[in-house]
């Protein structure tokens, strides 16, 4: 199952704050995709990921959303 | 207490030599892209905001026994966060407003202080951007002042010459600018100044403004009053328009034709070798012919060693005959040379500013911002690249 979190229009620290209570609140093995607008959040998540003791980052990727903005996309899978 | 200081409060604790612990908490890229600079070292703690959110733990690490603690971040959101999660713990932490963002906007007037006989007919304030190392310059005679190279920050400059109780009789760019947004199209018809930059070859800028002559002369200070003349000097090389302005009689803003350790790269147009002998006869034919006691203000400064104990980055000519490398080099074909082997990449990013900046593409402020992060890359340097080498 993958739970959707969508975060934009929101600037840092609100997607990884938001990003980890969801994880949290996830079972292990269990994936949260994460919708920012903000650029910053791909570092952000990558750096985040390295000290995460629940989460793993499996994906990240540019993309355009409906409305045609550029939104950035976090695959995260609950570890432990 | 407020829990916020602005960037500005912080760069004077920390040229100050205050004690205090500058906690930096964004992610590993961007804290070694660039950092916070100060005339004394900074005691810098960096560890990202999101660390602090996955182990709260850790801000218990936090050494509090180096003065006050100041977080910074990207834009001052999450610093402000992990300031409050301190103070929570009875740490005395703060905010910079801003963030990063703020600290590349902000900028530090300094009184560039005149020959006896110059003092009190007119004042030159140096506009010191410490984020990017850009200098601008607010030269100011009774109820009239003109503004040299601003940043896209212009309500600062609106602001402070304001309290000066002057207002804005004219606004030059000493070139077009590669590194950074003018802030000049701007200004200057807010205050119906004249604004003045020059394109250069194949650059037509005449629909925008307001060509000034090689030797011509401007007066400030409005009638009847003391009379200041600002001379216009063409000085080609790092951009075939670049220009210098003779204030007084001492003083020379070079804009990035001359800095204090070196001189303006010639190839960010892509014709290196065209416009390095451009600036190599600048050097050794119009540069070479002003009085060694003439003081040289640039736009730009490599780093905070280059700003002296009076807090002004400015250098005698006479000196930098002497120390700059560059002008040490005799002849055009071995000048060339230097400036090929000095060649480094511009900011991939170079190329949309100075589209803005002639009036070819609009500005788009988020995108301003963005491009403008971290400090400028104006400088030849063939003194980092001969070190390289060696």
């Amino acid at each position: 199952m993958t739970k959707r979190l969508d975060v934009r229009g929101a600037k840092c620290p609100i997607p990884i704050v938001k990003a980890k209570k969801e994880i949290d609140a996830l079972a292990v093995g269990e994936m949260l995709e994460v919708i920012a607008t903000d650029p910053g959040s791909m570092a952000d998540f990558r750096g985040w990921a390295k000290t995460a003791k629940h989460a793993s980052l499996r994906e990240q990727r540019t993309d355009t959303d409906e409305g045609g903005k550029t939104i950035f996309v976090h695959l995260l899978e609950r570890t432990s | 207490m407020s829990t916020a200081i602005s960037v500005g409060e912080l760069l004077g604790k920390i040229d100050r030599g205050e004690r205090l612990l500058l906690l930096d908490v964004r992610n590993d890229e961007e804290f070694e892209r660039w950092r916070v600079e100060g005339r004394h070292p900074v005691e810098t703690l960096h560890r990202p905001y999101f660390d602090f959110i996955e182990e709260e733990t850790l801000l218990d690490q936090v050494p509090h026994d180096r003065g006050p603690i100041y977080a910074i971040c990207a834009k001052g959101d999450s610093s402000d966060l992990i300031a409050e999660m301190l103070r929570d713990r009875g740490v005395d932490a703060r905010n910079v407003a801003g963030g990063m963002l703020a600290y590349g906007e902000s900028l530090q007037p300094v009184r560039v202080p005149l020959d006896p006989d110059e003092e009190g007919r007119f004042d030159i304030w140096q506009m010191n951007r410490r984020g990017k190392g850009c200098l601008s310059y607010v030269i100011h005679s009774r109820a009239e002042a003109v503004v040299i190279d601003p940043s896209r920050n212009i309500a600062e400059y609106e602001r402070f010459v304001e309290t000066l109780g002057a207002k804005i009789a004219g606004v030059f760019d000493t070139h077009v600018h590669a590194d950074h947004v003018s802030g000049g199209p701007a200004l200057a018809p807010r205050h119906h100044a004249r604004y003045f930059v020059a394109g250069g070859s194949g650059v037509d800028l005449r629909q925008r403004v307001d060509p000034a002559r090689d030797g011509e002369q401007i007066r400030l200070g409005g009638p009847g009053g003391v009379t200041l003349t600002v001379s216009v000097l063409s000085t080609p090389g790092h951009t075939p328009g670049s220009t210098s302005f003779l204030v007084g009689r001492n003083h020379l803003l070079t804009g990035d034709t001359l800095f204090v350790g070196s001189v303006g790269r010639p190839d960010l147009g892509g014709h290196v070798v065209e416009w390095g002998k451009m600036l190599f006869r600048t050097l050794t034919d119009r540069i070479a012919r002003l009085p060694d006691d003439l003081v040289i203000l640039p736009a730009h400064y490599a780093s905070t060693a280059e700003i002296d104990e009076q807090g002004i980055v400015r250098g005698r000519l006479g000196d930098l005959r002497r120390t700059v490398p560059e002008l040490q080099i005799r002849t055009e074909s071995e000048f060339v040379e230097a400036m090929k082997k000095a060649l480094k990449t511009p900011p991939a990013v170079y190329e949309q500013i100075i589209r803005v900046n002639l009036g070819l593409q609009p500005l788009d402020e988020e995108k301003a911002s963005e491009w403008e992060l971290g400090k400028n890359q104006c400088a030849a340097s063939v003194r980092r690249a001969a070190e390289v080498v060696s």
